[in-house]
């Protein structure tokens, strides 16, 4: 279920080439994205509980599946 | 069935509202109570009984035998102190009774750093307002923080 979401979450971010970076805490994926025109927030609001995005900086709230779901996408990328 | 949370540590109960990070304030995780910890340093404890789902320096997971989630988030943007402010007292996995020690959090380090020690207690995937009974003002661990029904 992890591996669905993580690629439903990548695929939202603009994909794997957008990504810079991303880090699981207990709440939230922060992620760092080149081009933040390339996110697709309504598909990460259906993805995820919420989001915040400022500049490059997209967090993404997930609740505590946030490491397992990191590690997925990091191994997408 | 009432579940009743126990405040986890020390402090003065707020509403998440006034929790600078709106993830929280927005309840985005769900509702519940925030404890703001006086100065020195303070031991986190578990909120109810139940199963250490997730263990983190900076912030903790127990799932109680209803199967609902209660996450202790000990300060804002403190996931990268690690040691330097925390000191954890179990392993993720561990049942736990309703009180025992779980995090001890140097209150002095976070906010040294410039960081809140706001500390949220939430219920997961309650959604806005799903708790009820919130407390207000001081508390100490035990005391009755919120409820639900489960």
């Amino acid at each position: 279920m992890a591996d669905e979401k993580a690629g439903a979450i990548l695929a939202a971010l603009g994909g794997a080439g957008n990504v810079v970076e991303v880090e699981g805490c207990i709440t939230r994926l922060r992620t760092e994205v080149r081009d933040p025109a390339l996110v697709d927030e309504a598909a990460l609001k259906r993805s995820s509980h919420g989001v915040l995005m400022a500049g490059t900086v997209v967090q993404v709230v997930v609740g505590p599946e946030a490491d397992m779901i990191a590690d997925d996408i990091a191994d997408l990328l | 069935m009432t579940v009743q949370v126990a405040a986890p540590l020390a402090g003065r109960a707020v509403p998440l509202a006034d929790v600078p990070d709106a993830v929280f304030a927005e309840q985005m995780l769900g509702s519940g109570v925030a404890i703001e910890p006086a100065a020195g340093s303070v031991t986190a404890v578990a909120p109810v009984a139940g199963n250490l789902a997730k263990v983190h320096p900076h912030a903790y997971v127990v799932i109680e035998p209803s199967g609902a989630g209660v996450l202790v988030h000990l300060g804002i943007d403190t996931v990268g102190l690690g040691d330097a402010a925390f000191t954890v007292h179990v392993s993720e996995g561990d049942d736990v009774a309703a009180g025992a020690p779980v995090v001890t959090m140097d209150v002095d380090a976070v906010r040294a750093r410039g960081l809140s020690a706001i500390c949220p207690v939430v219920l997961m995937e309650s959604g806005p307002d799903g708790t009820r009974d919130h407390a207000s003002g001081d508390v100490r661990p035990g005391d009755p923080l919120f409820s639900w029904e489960a």
